[in-house]
């Protein structure tokens, strides 16, 4: 404990919840005067190495996560944070490999280092403040009022990131200008002919190599992307109670959430549904989702991928998918044009994207 | 908020009035002879899905969804074969932040009502005043408003759960021991059959005593070394003799006798008794304190009283621990990731099985004989030594 005093360094491990609370984290820890070392983007050497740690029957972001501990120990790091986030809200639990992370991690790894352990429960009564105090005694501060401090701290950094991504930038631009203190908005929209909402982990969305940069290749293939960082909290759990269930899962507004919200909206082609094999909560929320698409009509593919996941075959499968919409969608503009007897001369799907962005506007 | 208080009372559908409810709930292992009892003693009508087998897997299977565990593809076809046998009421019971079994029932209900069967689904929560949960959802399925009955029927569930629970300790212990082939599970059998048709209190609490008496006298040898093994791992799985191959048989006839920890009716003692008359420590407090040392926090279905159970074998001279897990059951992979160092630093053998629909008998026993094997070494070279 002295030594982790002594360097004030922390290390976060790029997997898990960093994807949605780094932001948070950032500003927290900086406020403290505590230094993040982050671990190296995820590839297939971390994988393997993740891999080698735990059984095979462990998910892949969860072998990824260990992966990036070991990254993180090769670089000499002796303070490393795994939070165990046990549930966001009362009986709003998360999955338990998430919950246990720190469990696991203790377990599988026998190499000298000091874990930050911290406990979300407001099941039973651990709520955020206490999370982020256990944080910061483990450095040994222990004033209430530097801790305070943090927080809003955090928070602002944390707010800040989200009121970008609503307005559309993108996850890397807007996590960059989030960390300078900055807010950029978006200010031009490119039209497209169809858009896609996806529904994923946004620790398996945003790590390029686990979903294959499955964004930045809908969008070379003229497909706008909707994620669930572009839906707030309000939003999504209204959508989700609208749909006549209610949140069982800590993560299932990026999943449940954002699909509900684009499936009301009408605001999207098509959904697309991205889970790791072996997922059990991404398989109960998956279905149900299938379900309520099947009642609407919306097209929804589920993509599974593991760790040997070929990459041809992912993107077979997602061109067939656009194409599949963009057949819908022009076969369902001709018929509305005979209908209205509006003889549009020019079919091309350009055309008719100007009624899109008038009826969804972005914000 | 509205929207929630409107959800959460589609735990307790009340569309069939109560004298036309007929009584259905998933099986696993015995519980339908408790059960039963107690449905019946406040008089209402059940039917019993035939007990789980190839058949209902193949029709869970085709039902479910393809991620899902194991237990529910058996709940569904239980839920589907009684409400053809002609149920119309469906008991279940639900523990959110468990593991996806809080989910199971939502499921179910959506699943069968786009199959098109028309039924009324009861849930009880098992969250916080389990107690009273329970006696509202018996209360709502039958308007039973007679105390009576409901401590007859309470009183005869536990009884039978305790006299099966003993019965079954008996069968573990007596078989890798007995004379005869056979005698035991003819014994269990017979116990099995008579707690089923007793019928009134007097009786049911003599039944414990009669069943220890009854397994006293199967000739057995008593100075046998036999190595002694605990089973370990899902509730589920380790409940359901179907689903787990019906491991206790093929171990008990390799001559091992097999201790489980977890037993339902203790369980059942442990979550319905008020906290001021459950006095003795609970098997989970015990499991925390013995998982300590690798685990700091509960994370959901059984993970910490595997890794407790472990522990505890070690400290008390068992000789092995075989873990039996459903595929893809989320606590139990965190419980596979923490045994191996758990076996190495305890110094005990541990083998974890992962079953599903696609289980081949033949691999599975191999795997048990060559740690049964295992473990018989490892005793000898420890009566070599000493």
């Amino acid at each position: 404990m002295k030594k982790v005093l002594k360097n004030n360094l922390v290390g976060i491990p790029r997997a898990i919840s960093y994807y949605h609370n780094y932001p948070f984290y950032y500003g927290f820890f900086k406020s403290l005067g505590i230094e993040i070392v982050l671990s190296d983007k995820t590839t297939t050497k971390t994988i393997n190495d993740g891999s080698k740690y735990v059984v095979s029957d462990t998910c892949l972001p969860i072998k990824v996560f260990t992966g990036h501990v070991i990254n993180l120990i090769n670089k000499g790091c002796e303070a490393i944070f795994i939070p165990s986030i046990q549930s966001t809200g009362y009986k709003i639990n998360n999955c338990s490999k998430i919950r246990g992370l720190p469990e696991i991690i203790r377990n599988v790894i026998d190499k000298p280092f000091t874990m930050i352990e911290p406990t979300l429960d407001k099941t039973e009564n651990i709520s955020f403040k206490d999370f982020c105090e256990q944080t910061a005694n483990a450095f040994g501060i222990t004033d209430k009022q530097e801790i305070k401090k943090a927080i809003d701290n955090g928070w602002k950094i944390y707010n800040s990131f989200w009121e970008m991504t609503k307005s559309g930038v993108s996850y890397t631009d807007a996590l960059e200008n989030a960390i300078n203190g900055k807010i950029i908005k978006k200010t031009v929209d490119i039209v497209k002919p169809i858009s896609v909402a996806i529904m994923a982990h946004g620790y398996n969305l945003f790590d390029e190599r686990i979903s294959m940069n499955i964004i930045r290749k809908l969008e070379k293939m003229n497909v706008k992307v909707y994620t669930s960082l572009n839906v707030s909290y309000n939003d999504s759990i209204s959508s989700i109670h609208s749909l006549g269930e209610i949140q069982y899962w800590a993560n299932e507004l990026e999943l449940t959430g954002t699909a509900a919200y684009y499936l009301l909206n009408n605001k999207v082609d098509g959904i697309i549904a991205l889970s790791t094999f072996g997922c059990g909560p991404d398989s109960l929320m998956v279905d149900e989702m299938m379900y309520h698409c099947k009642e609407a009509g919306m097209p929804l593919i589920h993509l599974t991928i593991d760790e040997h996941t070929g990459e041809a075959g992912f993107i077979t499968r997602i061109e067939a998918f656009t194409d599949m919409l963009l057949r819908k969608k022009r076969m369902h503009l001709d018929k509305k044009s005979f209908d209205s007897k509006e003889h549009i001369q020019n079919k091309k799907i350009v055309e008719i994207k100007k009624e899109k962005i008038l009826t969804s506007s972005i914000k | 908020m509205n929207i929630v208080k409107k959800l959460e009372q589609k735990k307790m559908e009340n569309t069939i009035p109560a004298k036309d409810r007929i009584i259905a709930w998933p099986r696993m292992g015995r519980i339908d002879i408790p059960l039963k009892a107690l449905l019946l003693s406040l008089g209402a009508k059940v039917v019993i899905p035939p007990a789980n087998s190839n058949e209902a897997l193949e029709i869970g299977v085709r039902n479910s969804i393809e991620g899902i565990c194991l237990p529910y593809k058996l709940n569904l076809a239980n839920y589907i074969m009684a409400l053809d046998k002609g149920a119309n009421t469906l008991m279940m019971f639900q523990a959110p932040g468990s593991c996806r079994l809080g989910n199971y029932t939502k499921m179910a209900q959506k699943t069968l009502k786009a199959m098109g069967y028309e039924f009324d689904m009861v849930i009880f929560d098992m969250y916080k005043s389990k107690m009273k949960q329970t006696l509202h959802a018996f209360w709502h399925v039958t308007h039973c408003i007679n105390p009576w009955r409901y401590y007859k029927g309470f009183s005869l569930g536990f009884n039978k759960f305790f006299a099966i629970d003993t019965a079954e300790r008996l069968l573990f212990y007596t078989r890798p021991r007995e004379l005869h082939k056979g005698d035991a599970e003819k014994c269990y059998n017979k116990w099995l059959k008579i707690t089923d048709e007793t019928n009134s209190v007097w009786k049911a609490k003599k039944l414990k005593k009669q069943v220890i008496e009854d397994f006293k006298k199967i000739p057995i040898d008593k100075n046998k070394k036999v190595p002694v093994v605990y089973l370990i791992g899902e509730f589920f799985v380790l409940l359901d003799p179907y689903t787990n191959q019906n491991i206790e048989k093929e171990l008990g006839d390799m001559g091992v006798e097999v201790q489980r920890q977890i037993m339902f009716g203790d369980w059942l003692e442990h979550v319905l008794k008020p906290s001021f008359f459950y006095r003795k420590e609970s098997h989970r407090e015990r499991s925390v304190r013995y998982a300590k040392k690798y685990m700091k926090r509960a994370i959901g279905g059984e993970c910490i009283e595997t890794i407790g159970d472990t522990v505890y074998a070690a400290k008390h001279g068992i000789d092995g621990i075989i873990h039996i897990s459903p595929f893809s059951c989320m606590p139990e992979i965190v419980a596979q990731n923490i045994l191996p160092k758990v076996s190495r630093e305890e110094d005990i053998p541990t083998l974890s099985l992962v079953l599903d629909e696609q289980t081949g008998k033949a691999g599975y026993i191999t795997r048990i004989e060559a740690f049964i094997d295992l473990i018989k070494r490892k005793q000898l070279k420890k009566f070599n030594n000493m």
